[in-house]
C-alpha cells in the first residue's frame, strides 16, 4: 500500500488508486466536473489540478495514480489559482441563471464558486457563445448553454448503456452535448445522465420545478422497483416524495437507477389509500374499527375456522421483518401450514436478468427474502394453489398481503385480478394492502399498511444481500407499517410479541431463521450484507 | 545554401515517379537497410542526431527505442502528413515532389521497427494529392518495393493513405491516433505514450514527412555524414517554409544553424518594396515571435531559437515588414487557434476563443488597456493546463505579441 | 432512402480491407458517403450508422469534428479562402470580400442555383503562394481579388460545359 504526502499528511492510498480516489478516502475533495467514480476517467475539465513535487506542471489527481513517497499539495495558492482560473473559463460563457435553474443548490459551479471566491465573469453577455436552452429530450431537458462539455453523460451512455445516445457536437468552444437532430431519449436508464450532469445543463424532466432541493430531506433507502435492490436516496418533504437519486454501492448498483426505480414513487400517488382497519359487520357492511378490535376479531374468526383451513398469501413487496412475522403469527401462533407469497413464478425470475446493466425480471424487491424465510410453499403451490385450495374448500380462510407493483412490465401476470378471486372464493379473507381497489368489498376484514417509502425494514435483493429500506414519509390515518399488525396479532392472540422496532424484529430473525444468521443490524445499512444459501 | 538531402531533385521532371527517383539512387537506402539489422539501424538513425521535423524536434532514433520488443501486438507506423501549421508547407513539398523519398523512408522506418502495416495520414485538403501518391505506393508495390516481401526479403509492409477531414489538432500525435481510429480527433492523456499504446492500443511511432523522407539520405550516406552538416545539438538540415513580406517564398534546405538574417536576405531575397523588417515568426504560428532587433545573431537551431526565445518547431517561417499591425497579426493567431481547439480541456476550450473575442474588440477599436493584462492573465491559465499542447500554442503568441507589442496594442485601447 | 451506389459499396468494402479493425474505416467512409449524397445530414449519418452498425448520434458527432465532412449543404463549387497569416498579409480578406460581392451570398450560404458557396479556411499548406483559396480537389494559388471574378467566372463555364 503506497504512502503518500498529501497536504502534509502522511496517508495510505490502495494499490493503484489516483490522487482524487486517495484524496476523497481521506476526507480531502479535490474539485472535479468530468470525475466520477463509476464512469472511464477522461481528464478533461482540469478542476483537479494538483501540485506534485518533482512534476514541472500541475497534474490532474483523477489521472494520476499514487506512487510511494509521493507528495501531493490540493490547496496551496498556485493550485487554488489554477482551479479559479478553470472555473472562471466556465463561467465566460454561462447563462449565470441560477435564478431559474433547477440544479441551483446542488450544481457545483456554484458550489466551486463560493469556495474559491470568484468575482464575476469578466466577458461581456454579447460576446458570449449562445447555445441552445431548454432542449426536451424527453426524459431530460438539456440546457446547452449551462453546459461544462465535462463528457460524463456521454460516456454513461458510451459505457453503461453502450448506447451512445448523446454526443459532442462540433468543436472548440462551440462544443455542445445533444441528441441526432435533439431526439429524445428512448432509453430506460436516462434519468441518471440528469443526477450525474454536475451542472444544470441535464435536468430531470419529472423533477423540473417542483422543489428547491435546499428544502427537501433525504433518506437513504432502496429501491422496491425490482429484486436488484438499488441503493438510493428518497428525497422528499412534508410527507411527500420528490425524487429517488441513486446512492452508490459497487456491489449493486454502482450509481445507478434504471428509469423505472428512480420514478416509481409514483405509482404510489394513484389510488385512493386505504386508511383505517374495515370489519365487516354483521349484516356484510364495512365498517370502520380499531386497530384492537380489528386485530381481536381476525384473531378469534381464524381460530374458530382452524389451522387446517387457513392460508396464507403473503406478498415478495413486503419486508423481510413483516415476513417474519406473518409465518410467526400464522404458521407458529395458529399451526397453519398453506403459507406462500408468489403470483407469477417470482422465485424462478427473481435471478433472471433483464438486462446488462441493472434490471431483473423479478418486479419485487424481497422475493430472495421470502425464499429464505421458506415461504414457497409446494403444498399451496402460489397463488393459483391458492384459489385452487379456496374454490375445493380445503381453506376456507386466508390472509393475504397485496402491495400493488412499483414497476409493471407487459407480460406480467395480473396478479391483482387472481387476488380479487381469491377473496371471492374464500369464506373468510383478511386482506393488507395500502391502496384501495374494489375487489375489497369482497374482503371480510381490510386492513391500510404503510407502503413503500412509508415504513423501516429490510429487503434481500437478488444476490442474497440484505438491506435497509427506511421510512421517508409518514402514513397518513391509521396506516400501521406491516410488521406492526403482525406483531399485534401476535400479541392478542397471546404469542409472545416483544418487538418494539422492526430492528428488533430483524435481531430475533437473525438468531432464529438459518439464512440470516450472524447478521448484524449495522452490516445491512450499506453495502448490506449477504444472507447465506 | 549547404547540402541538399531531401531538394537536391526537386524539379527535376519526373523525379515523382518510381523511374525517376531511381533513376538518382531511389530505393538503395532500402536494400541496404535491409542487409541490417533492425537495431543497428535505429542506433545508426539515434547517431545521425535526426530529430523529429513536425515541431517538437523529439530525437527519432530514440522514439524508435521506446517501441516494445516481442510486446505480442503489432507495431504501427504513421506518417504524419497532417502538415496544418500555419507557415508551414514543407511536407506538401516533398509530397508532390519526391513522394517516393517518403516512401522508401517509411519502409527503413518499419523495418527498423519490425512494423508490417502503416499509414499516411494526410491531411484531406491535400485531395490533389491524393491519386499521385495512391500511384506512387502502387508503383512501389508493383516493383516489390511494398507487399509481402519487401525486396524479396522476409518483411512484408503494406502502406496505406488515411486521408484527415480538416482539423489542425489531428497533427498532435494522440489526436491523429485517435482520428486514425474512426474518432473526433481528442488528443489522449499521456501516459500511455503512442510507443507503448498508441493505434488499436498497439506500440505505435508517429513520424513527420519531412523526417522519415531523411532517412534514405541517412542511410545511403551514412549517420556520421549527416551529423557533420549542423550544429553539436542541431544536426543534419532542415526545410524551412518562408513566406510573408519576402521576394521569394518557398521551402529551402538549409544546414541547422545557419543564420537567421542571412537566410532573410540571401535565399528569401530580402523584403520587397524597400520596407524594413518588422518582426518574424521562425517556426510556425505557434512559437514566440521575434522583434527585428531580436533576430541580431540568431541561428537557425534548435538550442540557438531557443535561447532567443522562441522556438525552431515546423520551420514555418513567417516574415513581417514594417507596415503590419502586430495586434492585428495576433488577431488571425488567435482566430486560428480557437477555430482549431478540439474542446476537449477547459482551459483551452473556453480560453482560445475568449482571447479571440478580447482582441477582436481590441482591433476593432473597443479595447481597454486592461484587456492587455487580461489576456496574459487567460494566457497564464491556459498554459500547462491541457492534455495537449494547442493551448500553449495559442498562449506563445499571446504573451510574446503583448509583451513585445505592447505600445502598438494600448495605441488602439480607447481607454 | 439513401443508398450507396453500387460503386460506392465495392469502395466501401475496399475501405475496409485497409484497416484492421471496422471503427478505423469510420471516417473514409463518412467521406465517401458525403462524396455520395453531398454532405452529412442526419438521413446520411443514419445510413452510415446502419451501414457500420454503430449509433448514427455517434457518426454524426464524429463528422462534426471535421471541417471538410459538411454539417449543412454546399455549392457544387465551394470556394474555401484560407485567412491565416500568410494568406492574410497577402490580402485574404479582400478576396472573401469579392467571392462575397461577386456571388451575392453571405459565407457559407449557397447560390440560388446550387454552383456556388463560400466561407474562410485556416491554413492550406500554401503560405508561398498565398493567397490559397481550395475548391473541392482544387487548389489556386496566389490568388487576388481580380483573379477571384476570374476564377469564378471559369468555373461557371466548367459546370456549363458539363
Amino acid at each position: 500500500m503506497p504512502k503518500f504526502i498529501l497536504n502534509d499528511q502522511e496517508v495510505e492510498a490502495q494499490p493503484g488508486q489516483t490522487i482524487i480516489q486517495a484524496a476523497q478516502d481521506h476526507g480531502v475533495e479535490i474539485p472535479h466536473y468530468c470525475y466520477h467514480a463509476d464512469l472511464p476517467i477522461d481528464g478533461n475539465c482540469r478542476m483537479c489540478l494538483v501540485e506534485v513535487e518533482k512534476m514541472p506542471k500541475l497534474t490532474p489527481a483523477c489521472t494520476t495514480v499514487v506512487s510511494e513517497g509521493m507528495v501531493v499539495r490540493s490547496a496551496n495558492e498556485r493550485v487554488k489559482t489554477a482551479v479559479r482560473g478553470v472555473l472562471e473559463f466556465l463561467l465566460i460563457n454561462h447563462p449565470v441563471d441560477c435564478p431559474v435553474c433547477d440544479q441551483a443548490g446542488e450544481c457545483r459551479l456554484q458550489d466551486y464558486y463560493m469556495v474559491y471566491g470568484l468575482h464575476t465573469s469578466e466577458i461581456p453577455q454579447s460576446l458570449k457563445v449562445r447555445k441552445s436552452k431548454a432542449v426536451d429530450l424527453g426524459p431530460v431537458m438539456l440546457d446547452q448553454e449551462r453546459c461544462v462539455e465535462c463528457s460524463r453523460c456521454i460516456r454513461f451512455f458510451e459505457n453503461v448503456t453502450k448506447t451512445g445516445e448523446l454526443q459532442f457536437f462540433g468543436r472548440g468552444d462551440h462544443v455542445r452535448i445533444g441528441t441526432i437532430g435533439n431526439q429524445p431519449l428512448d432509453n430506460p436508464y436516462s434519468g441518471n445522465v440528469a443526477e450525474i450532469c454536475p451542472v444544470g445543463a441535464l435536468t430531470d424532466h419529472d423533477f423540473r420545478f417542483k422543489a428547491r432541493v435546499w428544502f427537501l430531506h433525504s433518506t437513504d433507502s432502496v429501491c422496491g422497483g425490482c429484486s436488484t435492490g438499488c441503493n438510493m436516496r428518497i428525497d422528499h418533504r412534508d410527507g411527500t416524495v420528490f425524487r429517488l437519486q441513486a446512492r452508490r454501492n459497487v456491489e449493486v448498483n454502482r450509481s445507478w437507477l434504471c428509469d423505472e426505480g428512480r420514478y416509481s414513487f409514483h405509482e404510489l400517488e394513484k389510488g385512493e389509500r386505504l386508511l383505517y382497519p374495515l370489519v365487516k359487520n354483521g349484516n356484510g357492511a364495512p365498517a370502520q374499527a380499531t386497530w384492537d378490535a380489528a386485530a381481536r376479531s381476525v384473531d378469534v374468526r381464524l381460530k374458530e375456522i382452524g389451522a387446517n383451513a387457513i392460508l396464507g398469501l403473503a406478498s415478495p413487496s413486503a419486508t423481510n421483518e413483516a415476513l417474519f412475522l406473518f409465518k410467526q403469527y400464522l404458521g407458529e401462533q395458529l399451526g397453519a401450514t398453506l403459507l406462500d407469497f408468489r403470483t407469477d413464478s417470482e422465485d424462478r425470475r427473481v435471478t433472471e436478468e433483464e438486462d446488462d446493466v441493472l434490471r431483473h425480471r423479478d418486479k419485487h424487491p424481497n422475493t430472495m427474502g421470502a425464499l429464505k424465510l421458506n415461504l414457497a410453499s409446494a403444498e399451496l403451490g402460489g397463488i393459483d394453489g391458492a384459489i385452487r385450495a379456496a374454490r375445493e374448500g380445503r381453506a376456507r380462510a386466508g390472509v393475504i398481503i397485496y402491495f400493488k407493483p412499483l414497476v409493471r412490465r407487459e407480460g406480467d401476470v395480473d396478479a391483482e385480478a387472481k387476488i380479487a378471486e381469491l377473496v371471492r372464493s374464500l369464506e373468510y379473507s383478511v386482506v393488507l394492502a395500502s391502496h384501495h381497489a374494489d375487489w375489497q368489498q369482497q374482503a371480510s376484514v381490510v386492513l391500510p399498511v404503510a407502503a413503500w417509502s412509508e415504513e423501516d425494514g429490510s429487503y434481500t435483493n437478488y444476490q442474497g444481500r440484505v438491506q435497509l429500506a427506511a421510512k421517508a414519509t409518514e402514513p397518513g390515518g391509521d396506516i400501521l407499517p406491516l410488521w406492526e399488525v403482525f406483531a399485534m396479532l401476535l400479541h392478542v392472540s397471546g404469542a409472545e410479541s416483544r418487538w418494539m422496532t422492526p430492528d428488533d424484529v430483524f435481531a430475533t430473525m437473525a438468531e432464529r431463521v438459518e439464512a440470516f444468521q450472524g447478521i448484524q443490524l449495522e452490516q445491512r445499512r450499506w453495502p448490506g450484507a449477504l444472507a447465506t444459501a | 545554401m549547404g547540402i541538399q538531402t531531401l531538394l537536391e531533385h526537386i524539379n527535376t521532371p519526373g523525379y515523382e515517379t518510381l523511374e525517376g527517383y531511381r533513376k538518382y539512387g531511389g530505393y538503395t537506402a532500402l536494400e541496404k537497410a535491409l542487409q541490417m539489422e533492425p537495431t543497428a539501424l535505429i542506433d545508426e538513425v539515434k547517431a545521425s542526431g535526426l530529430r523529429g521535423r513536425g515541431g517538437a524536434g523529439f530525437p527519432t532514433g530514440m522514439k524508435w527505442s521506446f517501441v516494445p520488443r516481442n510486446s505480442g501486438k503489432p507495431t504501427y507506423l504513421l506518417c504524419n502528413a497532417d502538415e496544418s501549421e500555419p507557415g508551414t508547407f514543407k511536407d506538401r513539398l516533398l509530397l508532390e515532389r519526391n513522394p517516393h523519398a517518403l516512401i522508401e523512408g517509411m519502409a527503413i522506418a518499419a523495418y527498423a521497427l519490425d512494423c508490417h502495416l502503416s499509414y499516411i495520414y494526410m491531411r484531406g485538403e491535400f485531395g490533389f494529392l491524393v491519386e499521385p501518391i495512391n500511384r506512387a505506393l502502387a508503383e512501389a508495390r508493383a516493383a516489390g518495393l511494398l507487399g509481402p516481401s519487401v525486396m524479396g526479403k522476409d518483411f512484408a509492409l503494406d502502406i496505406y493513405l488515411h486521408l484527415g477531414q480538416g482539423a489542425y489538432i489531428c497533427g498532435e500525435e494522440t489526436s491523429l491516433i485517435e482520428s486514425l481510429e474512426g474518432y473526433r480527433g481528442y488528443p489522449r492523456i499521456k501516459p500511455p505514450f503512442p510507443a507503448v499504446s498508441g493505434f488499436l492500443a498497439s506500440p505505435t511511432v508517429v513520424n513527420n514527412v519531412e523526417t522519415l523522407a531523411a532517412l534514405p539520405w541517412i542511410i545511403n550516406n551514412g549517420a556520421a555524414a549527416y551529423a557533420a552538416v549542423g550544429t553539436e545539438k542541431s544536426k543534419g538540415t532542415k526545410l524551412f517554409s518562408a513566406s510573408g513580406h519576402i521576394n521569394k517564398p518557398g521551402v529551402y534546405e538549409v544546414d541547422l544553424g545557419y543564420p537567421l538574417l542571412d537566410f532573410i536576405n540571401n535565399e528569401c531575397g530580402g523584403i520587397p518594396n524597400g520596407r524594413k523588417l518588422k518582426a518574424v515568426i521562425p517556426g510556425g504560428s505557434s512559437v514566440p515571435v521575434l522583434k527585428a532587433e531580436e533576430c541580431e545573431g540568431v541561428l537557425l537551431d534548435y538550442e540557438s531559437l531557443a535561447k532567443a526565445g522562441t522556438m525552431l518547431g515546423s520551420g514555418g517561417f513567417i516574415v513581417f515588414d514594417d507596415t503590419v499591425s502586430m495586434p492585428e497579426v495576433l488577431t488571425v493567431i488567435a482566430d486560428f487557434y480557437a477555430h482549431e481547439s478540439c474542446g476537449q480541456c477547459t482551459p483551452c476550450r473556453e480560453g482560445t476563443g475568449w482571447a479571440a473575442k478580447i482582441l477582436h474588440n481590441l482591433v476593432g477599436g473597443k479595447g481597454r488597456k486592461s484587456d492587455l493584462d487580461l489576456l496574459l492573465k487567460i494566457a497564464d491559465n491556459m498554459e500547462g493546463k491541457t492534455i495537449c499542447p494547442l493551448a500553449d500554442a495559442d498562449v506563445m503568441p499571446i504573451r510574446s505579441f503583448v509583451t513585445k507589442y505592447r505600445d502598438e496594442f494600448e495605441a488602439l485601447c480607447v481607454s | 432512402m439513401i443508398q450507396f451506389s453500387e460503386e460506392a459499396m465495392r469502395e466501401y468494402q475496399e475501405i475496409l480491407r485497409h484497416y484492421p479493425e471496422k471503427r478505423a474505416a469510420v471516417i473514409p467512409v463518412l467521406t465517401l458517403a458525403q462524396r455520395e449524397f453531398g454532405w452529412i445530414s442526419q438521413e446520411v449519418a443514419e445510413y452510415v450508422g446502419n451501414l457500420m452498425d454503430y449509433p448514427a448520434s455517434d457518426m454524426k458527432s464524429v463528422s462534426s469534428f471535421y471541417v471538410l465532412l459538411r454539417q449543412k449543404p454546399v455549392g457544387k463549387y465551394h470556394l474555401e479562402i484560407c485567412r491565416n497569416i500568410s494568406c492574410w498579409l497577402k490580402g485574404a480578406t479582400a478576396c472573401m470580400a469579392e467571392a462575397k460581392r461577386v456571388l451575392g451570398v453571405e459565407a457559407q450560404e449557397v447560390t440560388p442555383d446550387g454552383l456556388f458557396s463560400w466561407d474562410f479556411t485556416e491554413c492550406l499548406a500554401s503560405c508561398g503562394t498565398a493567397v490559397a483559396m481550395q475548391v473541392g480537389d482544387r487548389y489556386i494559388e496566389n490568388l487576388t481579388p481580380e483573379k477571384m471574378g476570374e476564377v469564378i467566372e471559369q468555373l461557371r463555364r466548367e459546370a456549363a460545359d458539363q
